[in-house]
């Protein structure tokens, strides 16, 4: 969206160069606004003047202290060297961005009209240049309230610049990334009320997924209550995704089926994407009929699954007991055309292991090698888990003496199973090498390593004392 | 699962991981074997672990049961063999409690 391809960037800046002056040929630029911290070290790429390298690559270095007038000093140095004309707007831009990163809003504001009334011809303000200071308003130490922010936006309506789209998404981002969600729906409100600058989708959206993260699924339902009914700022599929995503997460799944339906509803079709975020759903929940029920839903509308799918299916039937299934589901997915990955593997592993039939897993991992598929530290973690608790010792230890030599490390569940059962097995030197190795490996802190340790040692005793183990 | 239950109990009581991470002002005898006055359980854990596989110290026919030479003795309770089943326990009773 709004993405301008590389190879075209060069020609636009030849359209803009010689008309710099007008704000309106933006809008295609606008997403990148979204990150108006990328800008300087896109720009020196962008900008195709052979004859001035200098001054815009180097902006990071360029000022050195927050001083507002050894700022001006600088700039006024670099007009001279240069014909204004040779300058486009995005170098004052530059500049500009530059000195907001270091100085503070009071100064970067002075600094800009310090630009304005120097190169009175050459430089006139737009959005971009004022999203550079909105920025660095939200951001500003002043944490409490949003005074400067409106100070911006003040500024930018009297110097004709009206915020839009873009400018309530930079606001909104930037105040975000400090934490202050609260601050930046009573923007969001407060600018479609007052400007007119409507968020679009894309804003909406990501408020909405930072607030699903840290708020009452209520407080989130009311706040898309009322972008809809007071500013007509629908939810789309994305925004439902999300909610889903969320309540999915929260086992919530009532809420979700609800959802779905109200999705329908509005005229939405639910894509793969969407498909897959339900079925994740019913997985975590060990509901794997549901899955199957979702998938053929899926089929029935037509949608295509894609690897995402199957690797979730096969997720939900191996955690739901049903490994045979999930093997034929590896199979299908396969004629489908799509292979396997290490997730696939890695997850059908743990379903057999969940069984018990760690051997049958080791074969897997054969199969899996053999059509050049890499296992990963995820891969052997659940077979040496599954090994050890199917009691195969000698494997086992073959199996970890292998990770070992590899140097990989061991999650916190196979570290424990492979303490507990050495122990159970009467092996307790063995458990402390383990216990060294996995401390040396770095593979969890020494003290949930030793805390393991301790209590499975002492489990031990009291099993001693009461004659169940050897 | 052991992990999570362990991981819980450890946030839910800070004081169960301060009293194996927190330095301890050590008595003579362990301060003569350690080489340090100061020092927390799972340091002092550590320490002795470190010296029995260093000194091989473990029975070459059981590499469960540890050999103690005169010094290892000195701090666990003057036993001639120990068993690393309870070694967690022993380095414990040099940490008791503090009394409120």
């Amino acid at each position: 969206m709004g993405k301008i391809p590389p190879s075209f960037r060069s020609a636009i800046a030849n359209i803009r160069n010689p008309s710099s002056s007008s704000s309106h040929i933006l809008p295609p630029q606008t997403q990148p606004h979204h990150f108006p911290r990328k800008k300087p070290s896109n720009s020196p790429t962008k900008s195709k003047k052979p004859q001035k390298p200098e001054p815009t690559t180097p902006p990071p270095s360029l000022f050195k202290s927050p001083n507002l007038s050894d700022a001006k000093t600088l700039f006024d140095s670099i007009l001279k060297s240069y014909q204004p004309s040779s300058l486009d707007f995005r170098f004052h831009n530059n500049l500009l961005h530059s000195y907001a990163s270091i100085s503070s809003l009071q100064d970067s504001t002075a600094f800009l009209r310090h630009i304005i009334n120097s190169s009175r011809n050459s430089f006139s303000p737009d959005h971009s240049t004022f999203h550079i200071l909105l920025s660095q308003a939200c951001k500003s130490n002043d944490l409490s309230s949003l005074a400067p922010v409106h100070q911006v936006l003040n500024l930018m309506v009297s110097s004709g610049v009206s915020p839009d789209k873009a400018t309530t998404d930079v606001a909104v981002r930037s105040l975000c990334s400090q934490g202050r969600l609260e601050e930046a729906v009573e923007l969001v409100k407060e600018m479609s009320a007052k400007h007119n600058s409507v968020p679009d989708t894309y804003t909406l959206n990501f408020l909405v997924k930072n607030l699903c993260k840290c708020r009452t699924l209520s407080t989130v339902y009311s706040f898309m209550d009322e972008m809809r009914s007071r500013f007509g700022v629908k939810p789309d599929l994305v925004t439902y995704t999300i909610l889903i995503d969320n309540v999915c997460n929260t086992k919530n799944l009532r809420e979700a089926m609800r959802l779905v339906s109200t999705l329908n509803e509005e005229g939405f079709k639910p894509d793969c994407f969407l498909y897959n975020t339900i079925m994740k759903g019913f997985c975590m929940l060990s509901r794997g009929s549901e899955a199957i029920e979702v998938y053929n839903k899926m089929k029935d509308e037509g949608v295509e699954p894609d690897r995402i799918t199957y690797n979730t299916l096969i997720l939900g039937l191996s955690k739901s007991g049903r490994v045979k299934e999930a093997k034929k589901m590896l199979r299908v997915m396969a004629d489908k055309g799509f292979l396997p990955d290490e997730v696939t593997y890695t997850t059908l592993m743990n379903g057999m292991c969940r069984e018990g039939h760690a051997l049958g897993a080791l074969e897997l991992l054969k199969e899996m090698e053999v059509k050049g598929c890499s296992p990963n530290a995820c891969t052997y973690n659940t077979l040496l888990h599954g090994l050890f608790k199917a009691r195969l010792l000698d494997k086992a230890f073959e199996f970890y003496e292998m990770m070992k030599s590899g140097g990989m490390k061991l999650e916190t569940a196979s570290y424990a199973t492979m303490v507990r059962v050495l122990c159970r097995e009467g092996r307790v030197a063995d458990a402390y090498e383990v216990f060294d190795y996995a401390v040396e490996s770095k593979s969890l802190t020494d003290v949930s390593a030793y805390t393991t340790l301790e209590s499975t040692l002492k489990w031990l005793r009291k099993a001693k004392e009461q004659g169940l183990a050897v | 699962m052991l992990p999570q239950r362990m991981k819980k109990a450890i946030t839910d009581n800070p004081k169960k991981l301060a009293n194996l991470i927190d330095l301890v002002n050590l008595p003579s005898t362990l301060r003569d074997f350690v080489g340090q006055s100061q020092i927390s359980r799972l340091g002092c854990f550590m320490h002795v672990w470190s010296y029995i596989k260093t000194n091989n110290l473990q029975d070459s026919n059981n590499k469960n049961v540890v050999n103690c030479d005169e010094k290892l003795r000195s701090i666990l309770l003057g036993k001639p063999q120990v068993e690393l089943t309870e070694l967690p326990a022993l380095i414990k009773l040099h940490f008791p409690k503090e009394p409120k």
